[in-house]
């Protein structure tokens, strides 16, 4: 009986919901990368995991050129006014939004757009390789140790030093940073020209030449949109979690693939039930199953979901009549 | 005057191997032209390297006084040319009106839009009707209708149409015939490509017969609709 349960144990349930639902955010984040890009070129964008990982790493690079430390800093930032703080983390953002925006971009001008019309696995190849590029980029930029990013937002409990639930101003500004940023993709892309576009091209792109919409442009679009979004997750993980390295787009990319894949790949709001439902995966399987066993958890429920909804969650695809 | 659309030694095809080989053709202002031709003919491919989506390998196509060589799709759409293309092509998840919406996508006068839906509703009562449903769940006849209705909401000069018969029933065929005569008869000029060589034949000015990427006949649709290597050919007979 749920509720004969002891208050002590909501508690944990209440927290380990919080934790699940604010990781579950962020990986949703970068999710929509991959399912916007899949949904409009067909390409598993390999590379997109470790674009957010050079993203943080560019955050950190202003926050050192700034004098908020940087490789090898440690000290928690207590001494800085909020005002600073504030302007600061306004600055990373600008700066890692613009960074992982016009690198998704270039990468797509210069490696995906010749290989448009080649056989499909030429690309995702091409993406690998990238993904692997970005990932040496990154061991170059930080070394190979993890990096400690400046805590620059307060740990402190919301809800009281004592309280039984921990809501800190970090799990704040991810669900305030990703629930905005989600609602105004998903208005976007339903409402705007640009958006209208996207989803025609996505959904044939030839029938969307041919009324008079420029498809390259379009796939332009949704790379600085994803590297955008990917830019804007990288700067929040690494705000509220204070460690980044190298490897950690290859994790949290294969999480992020992972939640699209769930969610039915192409489809917004599917991207985000996947991030959802990994966060909670993962919050629950390392309290009740054990740490060491949530990779497994989180890939053997996408199977067995996978096999009773091979289009994912809320992928069931109208199938065009021929 | 000169001609609305000048196709001028025009060969064009896919990776290694050409499909078309010196096709000249043109369609006047005003006129509904047919090309003709069995199964692998080039029919399809003449009208995708006219539009754009295929690239020229040579020759010339000049349309409304502007040469289009190199143009990419999207601009020849912005000079007056609409299609319905191979297959429909209809965005399934995207709503009828939508469908038409996208249509109109290099228009910005929205009366003349709402205008224009009015009047493509008027033409197929059954879009009205099935407004707000995905395009891929249309029947096939009603996704053909879409599609032409689609086309004409850029409001072409040149409408272009591939196969609008294929696959629909007899009277559902004779319907979308109907509004293709119709249309012209406002003004719009057509070059419709058609297996079904007969129907094509009957509301056409004049007909180009294509084979193997090559035009082995052309001359007004009546005669070509008399001759009878045509008629023996083309019309089973």
């Amino acid at each position: 009986m749920l509720l004969a349960v002891e208050p002590a144990l909501w508690n944990s349930l209440t927290q380990y919901l919080i934790n699940g639902l604010t990781f579950g955010a962020l990986i949703a984040l970068i999710a929509l990368g991959y399912t916007m890009v899949y949904g409009i070129v067909e390409l598993i964008n390999f590379a997109h995991g470790d674009l957010f990982m050079l993203g943080s790493f560019a955050s950190l690079s202003l926050l050192a050129l700034l004098g908020f430390g940087g490789l090898g800093f440690t000290a928690t930032m207590t001494d800085a006014s909020s005002f600073v703080i504030a302007g600061v983390l306004i600055g990373c953002a600008i700066l890692s939004v613009l960074f992982c925006a016009g690198l998704n971009f270039a990468v797509e001008y210069t490696v995906y757009r010749p290989l448009r019309n080649a056989p499909k696995l030429a690309p995702l190849v091409s993406a690998i390789g990238v993904s692997f590029i970005f990932m040496n980029a990154g061991l170059f930029w930080g070394g190979p140790q993890d990096v400690n990013f400046p805590d620059l937002i307060s740990n402190d409990n919301l809800l009281g030093k004592d309280a039984a639930i921990r809501i800190t101003y970090k799990d704040v500004l991810i669900i305030a940073v990703t629930v905005p940023l989600m609602l105004a993709l998903t208005i976007f892309v339903k409402v705007t020209r640009l958006g209208k576009a996207m989803r025609a091209t996505a959904q044939n792109p030839t029938a969307a030449s041919l009324m008079g919409i420029d498809t390259n442009f379009v796939i332009s679009a949704t790379f600085v949109i994803g590297g955008a979004l990917a830019g804007a997750a990288s700067l929040i993980y690494a705000v509220s979690m204070n460690t980044i390295s190298y490897q950690m787009g290859f994790q949290n990319g294969l999480y992020a693939f992972t939640a699209a894949v769930l969610g039915g790949i192409g489809r917004i709001p599917g991207a985000v039930l996947g991030g959802l439902i990994i966060g909670l995966v993962r919050s629950f399987g390392s309290a009740f199953v054990g740490e060491m066993w949530v990779n497994a958890l989180v890939f053997g429920i996408l199977i067995i979901i996978l096999i009773f909804r091979p289009t994912g969650l809320l992928g069931t695809p109208v199938r065009e009549k021929v | 005057m000169p001609a609305l659309l000048t196709v001028d030694k025009l060969r064009s095809g896919y990776g290694p191997i050409d499909v078309l080989h010196d096709i000249s053709m043109t369609v006047d202002a005003g006129e509904i032209v047919a090309m003709i031709g069995a199964n692998g003919a080039g029919k399809t491919t003449t009208l995708m390297t006219i539009a754009g989506i295929v690239k020229a390998r040579a020759g010339t196509i000049t349309f409304d006084g502007q040469n289009l060589s190199g143009a990419p799709a999207h601009k020849i759409v912005r000079l007056g040319m609409g299609q319905s293309p191979e297959g429909r092509k209809i965005f399934p998840r995207l709503t009828v009106l939508e469908n038409l919406e996208m249509g109109a996508f290099t228009r910005t006068d929205k009366p003349g839009i709402a205008d224009d839906l009015e009047k493509m509703f008027a033409m197929f009562p059954i879009l009205r009707e099935r407004k707000g449903q995905a395009g891929g769940l249309l029947s096939g006849g009603q996704q053909q209708m879409l599609a032409i209705a689609r086309a004409l909401m850029s409001r072409p000069k040149l409408l272009l149409l591939d196969e609008p018969s294929l696959g629909l029933a007899p009277q559902i065929v004779v319907q979308i015939f109907d509004v293709i005569r119709d249309l012209n008869k406002s003004g719009m000029s057509v070059l419709l490509v058609e297996q079904n060589a007969r129907m094509a034949l009957r509301i056409a000015h004049r007909a180009y017969v294509l084979e193997t990427g090559r035009v082995t006949f052309t001359d007004q649709a009546s005669v070509v609709l008399n001759d009878p290597r045509i008629r023996a050919a083309y019309l089973g007979e």
